[in-house]
């Protein structure tokens, strides 16, 4: 009995829910890749009005909505709500982290297609901070003690489109490819909400707090 | 039978030839029909591709046929396309043609067939065509997918400016499908139930990624679309050269135009093609190249430059001989060798080209700027030039080129070289000049010598030596150096004459010395001032030579106006000069500029010949002159305006304007002459044309009256400014003798006042004493003589009254003034009223016995009861107490009251409206002797006496208590008695 509680008492540090004191947790982290992921929403506006301007018409049409033929590849950030709510913090995060590893890595391969050096730069300073985003995520999983989701040997996403693959199909692909980055960011800031609020320290326990001062 | 077979066999492959030689012979023409046609579609190109074999024909024959194609589209009866095409047929050749076809190939389906004829020289007899092979049917939307909508072609490339067809095909067979171009809906023409083609003319570039084309169900969603890529034309390459800098390699340079590149299409490339040799390359740059010259000393090249995208090539070419386009390296090393003031050798070195060639250099010398020398020099390897009749101290810049010299193609870059040339000794004398003045006694020479140019500097000066020699008596040389850049230098001499050598010092040595005489004596020489006139290029001036021994003129000018410190300058002019222009960049209009012009003599002395001064530009004056006023008189005044300078005014002064204002209606003085001035007033003016003339009397003016003068000095531009007018008014005509008597007058009022003041005790006593005596009063003199000789002044002893009335007042009785506001019980006034005849103390508080005499003949409320009331009164009762009194009621009631009070106090020296009688107090006697302590409470007994009044404000009837004995009118100022 005596060695079960010092066995229990051994452990104890190393449950990352009880582990707290000095640690401010993932909290900080969450809340960092948060505005992250806004600070990306808000920078793909803006590229993603030049590069579907270079596309040119329909592309760039505001009620532009093509079906999707080509991009069926892409990760699908689209889900019913009921199930997205059923997720729990480490398939949420998995998802995540999967879906920009492949965008990022068809991102890429958009770079390297782009014909003009000004959206060449634009595009590569957006893979930066999507990999710093990527980054970020991995940190969360890692601080909430998640492993990160290993690629399957062979299954590495590429950009070398097929040979009936058409330049018209191709454009199509790019702009799934910004319209799907979009709303995974989008989804992403509500998944980092969700788990941000989650990860709160209990309201109560604050008043409490506040109110040990005030005496 | 199988026997039989194999003769019969035999025996028919034996007769074919003899058949096909029998047809030759006999010229007979065989049907030749096309055999295995088959169809290939190559999407990218739009092409359809026919191979088809005869068989028919004999072995080794060749034959001219023509094959006559049908095209038809979607069925076979609609032919699109008939073609005949003539080539040579062999035996068992395979036969090739291609059909382009405008509608994207996907978009329908395309039968083909052909028949064909012998069309050779050698058959003389018109062919006839064989039969039609079968349609073989090309059908390219078997590939496709299953999506509902496909428009093609796909991802074609068009050079701008072409037509494009553009077709869709729908599996769905709806009819609202749309198609637009780049956002807009183009319309075209439907081919069949499920396929519409849109032609598009003169289709331009957009972007590199293509122009967008795209169709979609119009509610479906189902959507497909190409990118057309648009390229721009392949231009032809221009200026297209070559050249070689050492023989070894040409460099072949153009202008590549428009890039043509496109995602879909590189940019175009270029191929180098040498067409003696055969060798091509393929560049790596889109404007230049660079070719191995061959060891096999080839002379002539005959480039062709290609240029080729995906759509088109164009090539341009160029022949030359090597030797001919040399274009040589830019020279190197190029140093100055040996510099010296006057000369510097020059040293370069160039890139050998091939053995034993010369090159043609050019060396070219500037100087700020500007090419002065230029030399050709032909060389191998090693430049050098001796570059000569440089100038000492000064910056060149040294510059060479080169050009082969065997056949002049084009100079090298340029190579410089900046150098600077060895100073010399200074070439020329400098300039001096002098100015002699007396300091303490002693004959002062300032020296002034100008800096020498650059060009005769050869160098930078570091000192001017200066070498005093005395000519009248022989002493040691007095040398003094002084370091530039000083420009002048002092000397104090005696009355001997000096010789002054001064020379200018660089690094290498002096200059030639300039010399100056100067004797003792400064002479201030008298001489003739003029005028010299400005104009825009300077003063013009001029002078008379004096003697004929002039080794040269000087003229002197300070550079600033008058007021500042002299910039001297001067210039030496040639002894055949008698004038000269002085300019300067220092001279403003408005300036008194004096010139001084010396002869120099041949003893190197100067000898003053003329002053003269003269203004650039004469202005008006700027300021006026402070004008005095003097020696006003009824009919003059002077104006004087001694401190006015007239040098230093910014014009020369022609003399003064007089502006004088008489009061309205008059006339101008008589020297005066009417004007107007620029405020549209009328004055008078007067003209003074003698610059020096610097007072003016204005004179016939008339006395009493006001005039306003001004007085401004003019130019030759014109006057001054026009300042307020001073005001003067002339005095009366008499009041000079007025005022000899008046002042007078005042001194003795003045002293005579002195001395009353200083006597007004006596005078007091003598003219109006405080209690006159009537025996020394002059009007009982004046009775006594003229009316009653026997009246004397009456005594109260030797006065026996009629009745005296005691009355037995007591103590404390309370007196109520009627009509006033309050009684004087409320009052502090408690003693009675009355006038006492004498004054009493101030303390005295308690009524005392006492006989008050009243006399109202003398009481001032009675005979003017508007003044003031006549009772007592305290220094401490309030004013108001005064007011009822203004009544006649009141005065009576006073009067009765005070006739009823007991005796009161008065302080002394507020009785002044009071009596005062001739009477004296029965208890007193005198006023000086006063009662300090009476006994009380006392008696009062009165004694009422006549009293005048006012008949017309005494119209109360007195009172039974106020009888009159008799009435007196008196003049009101006896009442003040």
């Amino acid at each position: 009995m005596l060695a079960c509680l010092c066995a229990v008492l051994w452990h104890l540090p190393a449950v990352p829910a009880l582990n707290r004191t000095g640690d401010p947790g993932p909290g900080p982290s969450i809340q960092k890749t948060y505005d992250l992921t806004r600070y990306l929403e808000h920078q793909l506006r803006s590229l993603a009005g030049t590069y579907l301007n270079y596309l040119g018409p329909p592309f760039n049409e505001p009620d532009f909505n093509p079906p999707r033929l080509g991009a069926e590849t892409l990760p699908r950030a689209t889900v019913n709500l009921e199930v997205w709510r059923s997720l729990n913090d480490r398939l949420r995060l998995t998802q995540n982290y999967e879906a920009y590893s492949h965008l990022l890595c068809y991102l890429r391969g958009l770079n390297r297609q782009a014909a003009t050096a000004e959206l060449r730069r634009s595009l590569a300073h957006f893979c930066t901070s999507l990999q710093g985003l990527l980054g970020s995520i991995a940190g969360v999983m890692a601080a909430l003690g998640y492993p990160l989701p290993q690629p399957l040997p062979g299954t590495e996403p590429t950009w070398t489109p097929g040979p009936a693959h058409s330049d018209f199909l191709q454009k199509m692909d790019d702009f799934w490819l910004l319209k799907e980055l979009q709303t995974w960011l989008w989804r992403s800031a509500k998944d980092f909400n969700r788990l941000k609020k989650k990860m709160q320290p209990p309201a109560a326990a604050v008043t409490l707090h506040l109110e040990a001062h005030g005496f | 039978m199988a026997l039989f077979a194999v003769f019969q066999t035999t025996f028919l492959l034996a007769l074919l030839p003899l058949r096909t030689y029998k047809s030759e012979v006999l010229s007979e023409p065989l049907p030749l029909t096309p055999e295995s046609l088959k169809v290939s579609v190559n999407s990218t190109r739009q092409r359809l591709h026919l191979q088809w074999t005869v068989h028919s024909l004999a072995y080794h024959q060749e034959l001219k046929m023509v094959f006559q194609i049908q095209i038809s589209r979607f069925k076979t009866s609609n032919v699109i396309w008939v073609e005949n095409y003539r080539t040579t047929v062999k035996r068992n050749r395979v036969l090739h043609w291609s059909w382009e076809s405008k509608l994207p190939l996907e978009c329908a389906a395309h039968f083909i067939r052909m028949r064909s004829m012998v069309d050779d020289a050698r058959i003389p007899k018109p062919g006839f065509w064989s039969n039609w092979s079968s349609w073989e049917e090309a059908d390219a939307q078997n590939s496709l997918g299953h999506d509902p909508l496909f428009v093609f072609p796909k991802d074609k490339l068009v050079e701008e400016g072409s037509n494009v067809t553009i077709c869709y095909v729908s599996r769905i067979h709806q009819d609202n499908i749309s198609c637009y171009l780049e956002g807009v809906q183009i319309y075209g023409e439907r081919l069949d139930r499920s396929v519409s083609a849109f032609e598009l003319k003169n289709v331009s570039f957009i972007r590199k990624k293509g122009t967008n084309v795209f169709c979609k169900v119009d509610q479906g969603g189902a959507l497909g679309g190409i990118v057309l890529f648009v390229s721009k034309v392949l231009e032809e390459p221009k200026d297209f050269s070559c050249e070689t800098q050492d023989l070894k390699t040409l460099t072949c340079t153009w202008d590549p135009g428009s890039d043509t590149g496109l995602s879909k299409q590189p940019s175009q490339s270029y191929t180098l093609f040498e067409s003696f040799s055969g060798k091509k390359t393929l560049c790596k740059h889109r404007n230049w190249c660079n070719w191995q010259v061959a060891q096999d000393s080839q002379e002539t090249y005959n480039f062709t430059l290609v240029a080729e995208n995906y759509l088109r090539k164009r090539s341009v070419s160029i022949l030359f001989n090597l030797t001919q386009r040399v274009h040589p390296m830019t020279p190197y090393n190029l140093f100055p060798k040996n510099v010296r003031a006057t000369n510097a050798t020059m040293t370069w070195k160039v890139h050998s080209i091939g053995n034993n060639s010369t090159l043609l250099c050019r060396l070219e010398l500037l100087a700020e700027g500007k090419v002065i020398q230029q030399h050709n020099v032909s060389i191998k390897v090693n430049g050098e030039y001796l570059l000569s009749e440089l100038e000492p101290d000064t910056e060149y810049v040294a510059r060479v080129r080169c050009a082969y010299t065997n056949h002049f193609w084009k100079w090298s870059e340029l190579i410089s070289q900046k150098f600077n040339t060895a100073e010399a000794a200074p070439s020329e004398a400098p300039d001096v000049w002098r100015n002699m003045k007396m300091v303490s006694g002693h004959p002062t020479v300032s020296l002034f010598w100008k800096p020498l140019s650059k060009v005769h500097a050869n160098g930078k000066i570091l000192f001017y030596n200066v070498i005093v020699e005395n000519l009248d008596k022989p002493s040691r040389l007095e040398v003094l150096s002084i370091p530039a850049p000083a420009r002048s230098t002092e000397l104090t001499l005696d009355q001997c004459s000096y010789q002054i050598h001064v020379t200018a010092h660089n690094n290498v040595g002096p200059s030639p010395a300039s010399v100056i005489v100067i004797s003792g004596d400064p002479g201030n020489e008298e001489v003739e001032s003029g005028r010299v006139n400005g104009t825009e290029d300077g003063f013009s001036v001029s002078w008379k030579p004096q003697s004929g021994d002039a080794t040269g003129y000087v003229v002197e000018w300070c550079d600033g106006p008058q007021d500042l410190p002299c910039v001297l300058q001067w210039k030496n002019l040639g002894p055949n000069t008698t004038s000269t222009v002085i300019s300067s960049g220092a001279f403003r209009p408005g300036v008194r500029y004096n010139f001084r012009i010396y002869e120099i003599s041949a003893k190197r002395m100067a000898h003053l010949l003329e002053k003269k001064a003269g203004y650039l530009e004469e202005l008006a004056p700027s300021d006026n002159p402070q004008v005095v006023m003097s020696n006003l008189t009824s009919h003059s005044f002077t104006l004087s305006w001694k401190d006015y300078s007239t040098e230093s005014q910014p014009g020369f002064i022609q003399g003064y304007h007089v502006y004088l204002k008489p009061k309205a209606g008059e006339q101008c003085p008589p020297a005066f002459e009417k004007t107007v001035l620029p405020e549209d007033s009328v004055c008078c003016k007067h003209t003074i044309d003698n610059p020096e003339q610097k007072t003016f009397v204005v004179e016939n003016l008339q006395p009493e009256s006001i005039y306003e003068f001004f007085v401004t000095p003019y130019t030759s531009v014109g006057e001054g400014p026009l300042d307020a007018f001073t005001k003067i008014t002339t005095p009366d005509e008499y009041s000079h003798i007025l005022i000899r008597i008046i002042l007078p007058m005042i001194f003795c009022v003045l002293i005579v006042m002195i001395i009353c003041y200083l006597k007004r005790q006596w005078l007091k006593e003598k003219c109006y004493p405080d209690i006159p005596d009537p025996y020394k009063s002059s009007v009982l003199s004046l009775i006594k003589s003229k009316e009653n000789p026997h009246l004397t002044i009456m005594n109260v002893n030797d006065c026996v009254p009629d009745a005296i009335e005691v009355i037995n007042k007591p103590e404390g009785s309370k007196i109520q003034f009627l009509g006033t506001r309050k009684s004087l019980t409320e009052t502090e006034f408690t003693k009675p009223a009355c006038i006492y005849l004498l004054p009493t103390e101030k303390n005295y508080s308690g009524p005392g016995p006492c006989i008050c005499f009243e006399n109202f003949t003398y009481n001032q409320a009675a005979s003017d009861f508007a003044s003031c009331g006549h009772f007592p009164v305290t220094p401490q009762a309030p004013p108001h107490q005064l007011g009822p009194l203004t009544s006649p009621e009141n005065l009576l009631k006073a009067l009765e009251q005070n006739y009823m009070n007991s005796l009161g106090e008065i302080p002394a020296g507020e009785a002044n409206l009071n009596y005062v009688s001739q009477l004296a107090s029965p208890t007193s006697g005198d006023k000086d002797s006063l009662p300090t302590n009476p006994p009380e409470p006392a008696l009062c007994s009165e004694y009422k006496m006549q009293m005048a009044i006012p008949l017309g404000l005494a119209s109360a009837p007195p009172s039974e208590n106020s009888s009159l004995s008799s009435a007196t009118l008196l003049g009101q100022g006896e009442h003040y008695r």
